[in-house]
């Protein structure tokens, strides 16, 4: 159950290779009236060494497919089908018990928001970094501090201070930073950071954003970033994927999403972002409110509600994915667009 | 001002049909389980005792010398007492002293704690300090003790006199719970936002704050309440109190002292009555209070 | 120092409570319909005694000289308690007040003191188990029994256990602290006796708080297994005996309101549950001298009740804060 001591080295990109394969994934709350579809069918690759970004409104499926990843999904939550994939075999949602504790922590670490308190508060965080690292096996409390301190540097924050703190004695920041270092202790090469900025001001999200880009780097990481804010996304990830009532509708590299969006639902949160510059007029809303659980179409496209392209033939049956050049979207209409 | 008016007519419909299916929600919560329901039939059957039971009755019991522990029979279907009165007349006409002290050490509670609460919860730096520490003092006393010294210089026979004293020394756990309530609540947004708006104290005080505290503090009485009954009741267990005429703890005083109710298979009756009358009450009302908080409290929803 | 200048303010405010506790069964002596002072210095004048004689012998039965000014009285008092006082009993005559409640409050102390712990002990253990098994029959039963058996008033159940365990089946004896067939000392009889006859008070005394641990601890832990801090525990492979005892610590801290009104509830409990097992506690103190009208007793007995009090709450008032970081000052 040892972690590994030193973060895997790599060379040169290692693009195309998927660390994390989300297969059919289908997750459901359920409940005395039926069950809820939170996450429909979705097929996700994190590629090694790259960040990947998921963008959706709240409700769109994103945490839970993220919490997915890690076999945590809370109760009346449940997994129907599919399938995680790590790099080194294996199928997350098969785990239990010892095994996947292993996972979580020394394979894939995952990120709270500043505003969770991720953090017992009646312990101090040194003591917190411990036990994570006892739980897995990691007996030598030197080193585990050694390489607490080394990544809390690489936060930028005074290791000394920090390790003996209260998660009260932290400010907002601070506490996203640590939680990156709890993450990344055990030396994962899959980082999950679900809404990084969200509850943070400005100079704060700025922070985190290039603490985030730098560590990815340098450790050569699979980072997954979760946020509604597509400004984030477009500014760190490599790649992204879009959500809207639990599914997938258009994903591949965030240049060529942000550039020709391909889905309705994408150009409609384009549309809505009003830009620094120019007429605010130009920005629309989307008209309607995003799905809640019960009342996700259940034949036929998710979107078609609100979608203003919508044809009859939406209604019968699911689009497929349509793939040209890395670039995937689900959307009848849109496919039969020339370009 | 009233809310509803300015609202246009489908979102009025949606606003009824919502406010329409959370009291059908409530009720549910209510009826749930059938002990639910016998509790608050219970409660209801004892109030109506107490309101009109003296008047089913003339002011002065018969006593009949010659069926004196009579065993339950038609004509007394709880038996009769050392004197020959009927024990139901008696658990019916000594049901108003018991629920009348109680429902008056209510009142003063809820108006002296809530008082205390709200003040200090809102206005933790001036009022606050000085008001928690006379709360600490209030519920640091033990509260028996402190009636049978109180007893040497006062004899609070009568209802009222009963309640107020129960009332004055008892509002310490209300004034606690309503402080908490108020200082969580003072920082929630709409709270906040009427505070911005310049209204004075006492009014967001009235109208944000104690709208959200009520239910909480009802709630609370509740369990109160069935304090009061068991404290009044001990104290004419133990004849700390002298009362002219009946009620059930002076019931339960003279069957243990009198009748020797312990021992004597004769008397039995005479003890279980008020005491089975006792229980039932306080249980019925602990059961409704778990109703309230499954009201107020989603999270232990179960439907 | 920020610590020792609470802890300063701690005990002066706690010296204040008894003073004021005090000054108020000084008042009470006096506001008496039928001043029991006044009627014992009348009587002994009757008798022929001299007006010094007569006053020498209320004050020493009282406290006080009925006759002097209010303040002088006052002050009197005062000295006599500083120097731990507490007058005379009327009807044991000559008894120092001091002496009859140093002998009861052992008897009192230590019953309530095991029923605090045997409560915690067992209401806690519940009360975790109807958490972790809510929405099931075990839990909901534990929490319908905890709610009960809150609701049932001391002297019902002491009365009962009363009734069930030492008449109907003499298990128990029936009352009284040993048996004198045992003679007092460090011998394994007497402590043995001692043991059986403390069973069933101290079971009264259980079993009238464990309600509230029981219910308080449910929601507890309730509430903190849906805290943010335990997922994330769980999400980064913390071992679950690890994340039991975050749970646990963190779930004990409202326990703590409870534990600062425990002893003033166990007092309360400790008339009915005294009297009905004839048990020569404070609580018996305090019934047998307010039905013999000895006030000094009355008076000394609930004082000392107060000061138990008082010093309790001091203690979990200090020891809060090694237990809750966030509320430390420094």
């Amino acid at each position: 159950m040892a972690a590994r001591t030193e973060p895997e080295t790599q060379t040169g990109t290692d693009s195309g290779i998927a660390a994390v394969r989300v297969r059919d994934l289908t997750v459901a709350f359920r409940t005395p009236e039926g069950d809820l579809p939170a996450v429909s069918h979705v097929n996700l690759d994190l590629f090694r060494g790259q960040i990947t970004g998921l963008v959706g409104e709240s409700g769109s499926g994103k945490s839970t497919l993220a919490l997915s990843l890690l076999n945590a999904i809370p109760s009346p939550g449940q997994v129907i089908e599919g399938s995680v994939e790590l790099g080194n075999g294996g199928n997350v949602l098969a785990l239990r018990g010892r095994a996947l504790r292993k996972v979580r922590g020394t394979d894939i670490g995952y990120v709270f928001q500043a505003s969770q308190n991720s953090l017992n508060p009646l312990k101090r965080v040194g003591k917190q970094l411990l036990d994570v690292g006892r739980s897995h096996g990691e007996r030598d409390s030197r080193e585990l501090i050694r390489r607490a301190r080394d990544l809390l540097d690489d936060m930028g924050l005074d290791a000394t201070r920090v390790l003996s703190s209260y998660q009260h004695e932290l400010s907002g920041g601070m506490r996203q930073r640590v939680g990156i270092v709890f993450a990344l202790l055990l030396n994962a090469n899959v980082l999950i950071l679900d809404e990084p900025t969200t509850a943070l001001d400005m100079l704060s999200q700025a922070q985190v954003l290039e603490i985030v880009r730098k560590v990815h780097a340098t450790r050569h990481l699979t980072t997954l970033i979760i946020s509604h804010d597509i400004s984030v996304i477009g500014d760190l990830c490599d790649r992204m994927a879009v959500m809207y009532a639990g599914r997938v509708v258009e994903e591949g590299p965030t240049a060529s999403v942000l550039a020709t969006p391909r889905h309705p639902y994408t150009r409609a949160l384009l549309t809505a972002m009003p830009r620094i510059t120019g007429d605010i007029a130009e920005a629309r809303a989307l008209p309607g409110r995003p799905p809640d659980l019960s009342s996700i179409p259940r034949e036929g496209c998710v979107f078609q509600p609100r979608c203003a392209l919508a044809t009859p033939g939406c209604l019968e049956t699911e689009p497929p994915d349509t793939i040209e050049d890395d670039h995937r979207f689900a959307c009848f209409v849109t496919a039969a667009e020339t370009r | 001002m009233s809310v509803t008016a300015s609202l246009p007519p489908e979102q009025l419909q949606q606003a009824l049909s919502r406010s329409r299916a959370r009291s059908a929600s409530r009720w549910r919560i209510l009826v749930r389980t059938p002990g639910r329901v016998i509790a608050l039939a219970v409660v209801i059957i004892f109030t109506l005792m107490a309101l009109v039971g003296p008047y089913l009755y003339p002011k002065n019991l018969p006593i009949n010398a010659s069926d004196i522990y009579a065993p339950p029979s038609l004509a007394h279907p709880l038996g009769t007492d050392f004197a020959g009165t009927d024990i139901l007349a008696l658990i019916v006409t000594g049901a108003r002293y018991v629920l009348l002290a109680a429902f008056i050490a209510a009142v003063v509670t809820l108006v002296i704690g809530t008082a205390a609460g709200l003040g200090a919860g809102y206005y933790p730096r001036s009022f606050g300090r000085p008001i928690m520490r006379v709360t600490d003092f209030v519920l640091a006393i033990p509260g028996f003790p402190l009636l049978m010294v109180l007893s040497t210089i006062w004899s609070f026979g009568s209802p009222l006199q009963m309640g107020l004293v129960l009332g004055i020394t008892g509002w310490g756990g209300i004034a606690r719970a309503v402080r908490a309530q108020t200082l969580s609540l003072r920082e929630r947004g709409f709270v906040e936002a009427a505070r911005g708006l310049g209204l004075p104290g006492r009014r967001v005080i009235g109208t944000e704050i104690l709208p959200n505290v009520a239910p909480y503090v009802s709630m609370n009485l509740m369990i109160q309440l069935t304090g009061f009954i068991y404290t009044e009741v001990g104290l004419f267990f133990l004849g700390i109190v002298k009362y002219s005429s009946s009620n059930w703890g002076v019931m339960l005083n003279n069957a243990v002292f009198q009748a020797d109710a312990l021992t004597n298979p004769r008397s039995l009756s005479y003890l279980l009555s008020p005491l089975i009358c006792i229980l039932a009450i306080t249980i019925s009302l602990v059961t409704l209070a778990n109703v309230g908080d499954e009201i107020f409290n989603p999270r232990l929803r179960r439907i | 120092m920020k610590l020792t200048r609470w802890i300063a303010v701690k005990i002066v405010t706690g010296l204040i409570m008894i003073w004021v506790v005090a000054s108020a069964m000084f008042l009470l002596l006096r506001w008496m319909p039928g001043n029991p002072a006044q009627t014992r210095y009348a009587e002994l004048i009757l008798h022929g005694d001299t007006p010094q004689q007569a006053q020498r012998a209320t004050a020493a039965l009282y406290g006080f000289i009925p006759k002097q000014p209010l303040i002088e009285q006052y002050g009197h008092y005062i000295w006599q308690l500083l120097h731990l006082n507490l007058g005379q009993s009327i009807q044991e005559e000559g008894v120092p007040v001091s002496h009859i409640v140093a002998t009861a409050a052992p008897w009192t102390l230590i019953m309530c003191l095991s029923g605090i712990v045997a409560s915690f002990l067992i209401g806690v253990t519940l009360g975790v188990a109807s958490a972790l098994r809510r929405m099931t029959k075990v839990g909901d039963g534990i929490t319908w029994v905890g709610a009960i058996i809150n609701g049932i008033p001391t002297y019902i159940v002491a009365s009962l256990l009363l009734y069930v365990f030492a008449t109907e089946w003499a298990i128990f004896p029936q009352g009284g602290t040993v048996s004198i067939l045992y003679t007092p000392g460090w011998n394994a009889g007497y402590i043995g006796n001692l043991i059986t006859h403390a069973v069933l008070p101290v079971t009264a005394y259980t079993l009238s708080l464990v309600g509230a641990w029981i219910l308080t601890t449910k929601s507890s832990v309730i509430s903190v297994l849906g805290d943010d801090f335990i997922l994330a525990a769980e999400l980064r492979g913390i071992r679950p005996l690890t994340v039991a005892r975050y749970i646990l610590r963190n779930a004990m801290l409202p326990l703590f309101t409870i534990l600062s009104l425990a002893l003033g509830l166990m007092f309360s409990g400790a008339v009915f549950i005294e009297d009905v097992f004839n048990y020569p506690g404070l609580g018996q103190q305090l019934l047998t001298s307010l039905n013999d009208n000895d006030y000094p007793v009355l008076s000394g007995a609930f004082l000392l009740i107060i000061v138990s009090v008082i010093i309790a709450n001091f203690l979990a008032d200090l020891a809060y804060p090694l237990i809750d970081p966030r509320v430390r000052r420094s």
